[in-house]
């Protein structure tokens, strides 16, 4: 019977850095297990990533050889697969490399069908929960522990998003309302201007005494005349009907 | 008798000032609104496709507005001087009717500014941005100033990336959500146009992408542009005011 593989402690998690697309609807990313697998891996291992519903987390059973490892396609009857291969020299602790791992990035290997392990989108929010496991060329030779639950991005339709504005803005009523005023009282000035010309021209009251603007305007009025000098001896005749030639009085 | 022609000449002196001014304001008015009009910032096609352009309407009424202040206001400084009720009624009536149009000009521009949240914004760009049948070509125009948006400004969405992942959208139903968390846009672009580093543009790492939202390129203008038509507009109005009820009181007192 084959040994049991070793259960290192390790837990897969998905990074603790800020990563804005860490968790989207279809991929996640994984911390490298860097010097988990040394002192256990020979050159010839390789190291695979199994993925499992978080509910049938439990009933996965490690693949006893190569030819036995659950392919990407079988995910939703199997409800698990295993996925990126990788020699374990690169998860030694001298290896150079980029931080974190990619599950799901690949669509060219969805599309085609091959059967090679496939790193492919995953097709629901899931959750998932993932370990890593040593393969050797006689089986398993060690794993690590299940991660946490990973629950994916699930996006929202934009019939969701309301554009109304949360509130009126302030400004808006001010404006309008102070407008609205001054209007109103131009137009009541207005009207009572035209009201009180109307009603003044129907009872023919007399305009001009308190108007002091005045247009300049040119007279053509006659001059009136100057008296004309009283002649000499007019007496107790009225004035202006005096005769030319001196009379003797009458009696007064 | 020469204490009325002081007032007379007083209130003549107040008019004629209030009619420069108005007549000054109407041409700022007019080269105001020429200047929002003649779409400085190209974001004219994204507020048509919200159909709610009224912005731009309030900017052309603006114009004409303007316009017609300063032509009036030459009427009624010409009117005040030589004491004509005829030239100053008609006067009255017509800076009435500017007075009505131009208060309606400030309370749309208001009002739609308010309008413009960013919620208006994120509906539209994830409607029709990228809209694989586009129903007419404004959707195509739609994409075209989000891509020159986001590459002009380095933004990406209306408030970031997230947006793309947090709705669903026209362009993500034309691009995997593996190969594209948010639009190539939203990368870090090389000389070419090309990202500078695709993967770390995918997991968002700082520096290979665009993580501010473009709202505040698209705001700023807008604000400007409205608060622009309404508080100078309401600033005008006010003063209008002022003038045409002395205007009405020096008519009241003209004799015939």
């Amino acid at each position: 019977l084959p040994t049991p593989p070793a259960r290192l402690p390790y837990v897969p998690q998905v990074p603790s850095m800020a990563l804005l697309g860490k968790v989207t609807a279809s991929t996640f990313a994984l911390e490298r297990p860097r010097c988990v697998f040394d002192g256990l891996a020979d050159a010839s291992d390789t190291v695979w990533l199994a993925v499992a519903f978080a509910n049938a987390s439990a009933a996965f059973r490690n693949p006893l050889s190569r030819a036995d490892v659950p392919p990407y396609k079988q995910l939703l009857t199997a409800r698990s697969y295993m996925t990126l291969e990788t020699a374990a020299a690169e998860y030694s602790c001298s290896a150079p490399s980029p931080s974190v791992l990619r599950v799901g990035g690949d669509t060219a290997c969805r599309d085609q069908g091959r059967q090679d392990p496939c790193n492919g989108p995953l097709p629901n929010p899931g959750p998932y929960r993932v370990k890593f496991l040593l393969m050797g060329c006689r089986g398993p030779k060690a794993e690590t522990r299940w991660s946490e639950p990973i629950l994916l991005r699930r996006a929202v339709s934009p019939s969701t998003i309301d554009p109304a504005p949360a509130r009126r803005g302030s400004a808006v009523v001010v404006i309008a309302s102070i407008l609205a005023s001054l209007g109103a009282v131009l137009a009541t000035a207005v009207l009572g201007a035209l009201g009180a010309k109307v009603w003044d021209s129907l009872c023919h009251q007399d305009l001009g005494t308190d108007a002091f603007i005045r247009r300049s305007y040119r007279t053509h009025h006659i001059p009136p005349a100057l008296p004309q000098p009283l002649p000499p001896g007019c007496g107790c005749s009225p004035p202006g009907l005096c005769r030319s030639a001196p009379q003797p009085p009458a009696p007064c | 008798m020469a204490k009325n022609y002081d007032c007379v000449h007083i209130l003549q002196g107040l008019l004629v000032f209030g009619n420069v001014v108005i007549g000054m304001c109407g041409i700022a008015l007019t080269a105001e609104c020429i200047y929002f009009v003649s779409n400085p910032h190209d974001l004219y096609p994204l507020l048509k496709a919200t159909e709610n352009s009224d912005i731009y309407t309030s900017a052309w009424i603006g114009i004409f507005v303007g316009l017609a202040l300063f032509a009036l206001s030459i009427l009624g400084i010409i009117g005040v001087i030589k004491a004509s009720r005829t030239l100053l009624l008609v006067y009255i009536i017509l800076m009435l009717t500017t007075f009505a149009f131009e208060m309606a000009s400030c309370i749309t521009a208001a009002t739609h500014q308010d309008s413009l949240t960013p919620g208006l914004f994120l509906k539209q760009m994830l409607e029709r941005y990228q809209k694989s049948e586009p129903a007419n070509n404004s959707d195509n125009v739609v994409t075209k100033t989000w891509d020159e948006l986001m590459l002009q400004n380095h933004c990406c969405g209306v408030l970031g990336p997230s947006d793309w992942q947090e709705y669903t959208s026209a362009f993500r139903r034309m691009h995997s959500d593996a190969d594209y968390p948010w639009p190539r846009m939203c990368c870090v672009l090389d000389a070419q146009g090309l990202p500078i580093n695709l993967d770390g543009c995918k997991l968002g790492v700082s520096g290979y992408y665009n993580s501010n939202g473009c709202y505040d390129t698209i705001s700023g203008p807008v604000n400007t542009h409205a608060w622009g038509v309404a508080w100078f507009g309401f600033a005008i109005l006010c003063w209008t005011f002022c003038v045409l009820l002395g205007t009405m009181f020096y008519w009241s007192r003209i004799e015939y």
